[in-house]
């Protein structure tokens, strides 16, 4: 893994652990490459997974002072969503910043 | 009670005349730094906590890319006014596609851009007034005005949604629904249609200033934290 690719992680990691932050004790999300963010299977409800979207946008901004959007047409209309997990919303991430303008 | 904005960020859509241009002018008088959105580069306000951002609300990307001039240079937003509007008014059967989808673009989904990317901003500070800017036109269902007014219908029920989305994150959602004051836009109606509606309603006059920013205040109003959800309609329109 590279330092972008890692700093894109932290990125993510760090919206997770904010999130973490507002929800009880026995309700932590276990946090790591392969967290499940979307779907069934998934810790997160809606609102959570919403609100983990937006901090990752402002993160993801700040980090590489690139303005990405996850919540554009593109992204709500790829099949599957690139939120599934933490690996597919990494990679989606990686594929923006290729190609992002600078904020 | 005299308003005290000093601190806040207020950000207002179609800052440069009418309505828009007097809600500006009222939160610079009482402390606010005011972020304007307009479409134009010159919007005519010269304040030294005047911030003019050249924004098309009806547009996901310059609206985007404004916010994020907010976050970078101001950090917060606290209050925003969805004013910006156009209206054509038009028989139906008469009344160009395109003129009816300006209207949709910039009365809902700029209101609809704006409060998405504003929800952003204040879930971080964990406080927030969106006030959308409505109308009579809603609630009377004039002539000529299928398309406006339901775009005011429109942002009014958008604001009830918001409402219990944004709730958690301590940002309230209203609308203040204004019957008719002098500005440019009513320039654009038939004088003659205009007093029939004034004089039709429960109080007959025309919408001062002060009636305008009175509900504004109120809505803003940190003892407002528990109004949410809510249509005000002024002159006794309902």
């Amino acid at each position: 893994m590279d330092a972008r690719e890692a700093a894109v992680l932290e990125c993510i990691y760090k919206a997770l652990r904010s999130l973490n932050e507002e929800r009880p004790a026995d309700e932590q999300i276990d946090i790591g490459p392969s967290t499940c963010l979307f779907g069934e299977s998934s810790a997160l409800d809606s609102l959570s997974l919403v609100s983990v979207v937006v901090d990752l946008e402002t993160l993801v901004s700040d980090e590489f002072g690139q303005f990405v959007s996850l919540t554009d047409d593109r992204a709500m209309s790829r099949v599957p969503v690139p939120f599934t997990d933490v690996g597919a919303l990494k990679s989606y991430l990686m594929e923006l910043l290729g190609e992002a303008v600078p904020a | 009670m005299t308003p005290n904005y000093e601190g806040k960020v207020a950000l207002v859509t179609g800052a440069r005349r009418g309505v828009g241009q007097l809600i500006a002018k009222h939160f610079l008088a009482h402390g606010a730094q005011v972020v304007g959105f307009s479409r134009h580069e010159d919007d005519g306000q010269a304040h030294p906590h005047y911030h003019r951002v050249v924004v098309d609300v009806g547009d996901a990307e310059s609206v985007m890319r404004g916010f994020e001039w907010v976050r970078k240079q101001l950090a917060h937003v606290d209050i925003v006014i969805n004013n910006a509007a156009v209206l054509t008014s038009q028989y139906s059967m008469i009344m160009a596609a395109s003129s009816a989808m300006a209207m949709v673009q910039t009365n809902l989904l700029g209101t609809f851009l704006v409060s998405r990317e504003a929800a952003k901003l204040m879930k971080r500070s964990k406080w927030g007034r969106i006030i959308n800017i409505g109308s009579m036109a809603a609630s009377l269902d004039p002539v000529g005005d299928s398309v406006y007014a339901a775009t005011k219908a429109a942002v009014s029920t958008l604001a009830q949604v918001m409402a219990k989305e944004f709730a958690p994150f301590n940002v309230t959602c209203n609308t203040l629904g204004i019957t008719a004051i002098e500005t440019d836009m009513l320039s654009q109606l038939p004088r003659a249609k205009i007093d029939a509606v004034i004089a039709a309603l429960p109080l007959p006059r025309f919408a001062t200033a002060d009636d305008i920013l009175n509900v504004v205040d109120f809505f803003a109003a940190e003892r407002s934290g528990y109004i949410t959800a809510q249509t005000v309609f002024l002159g006794g329109v309902h």
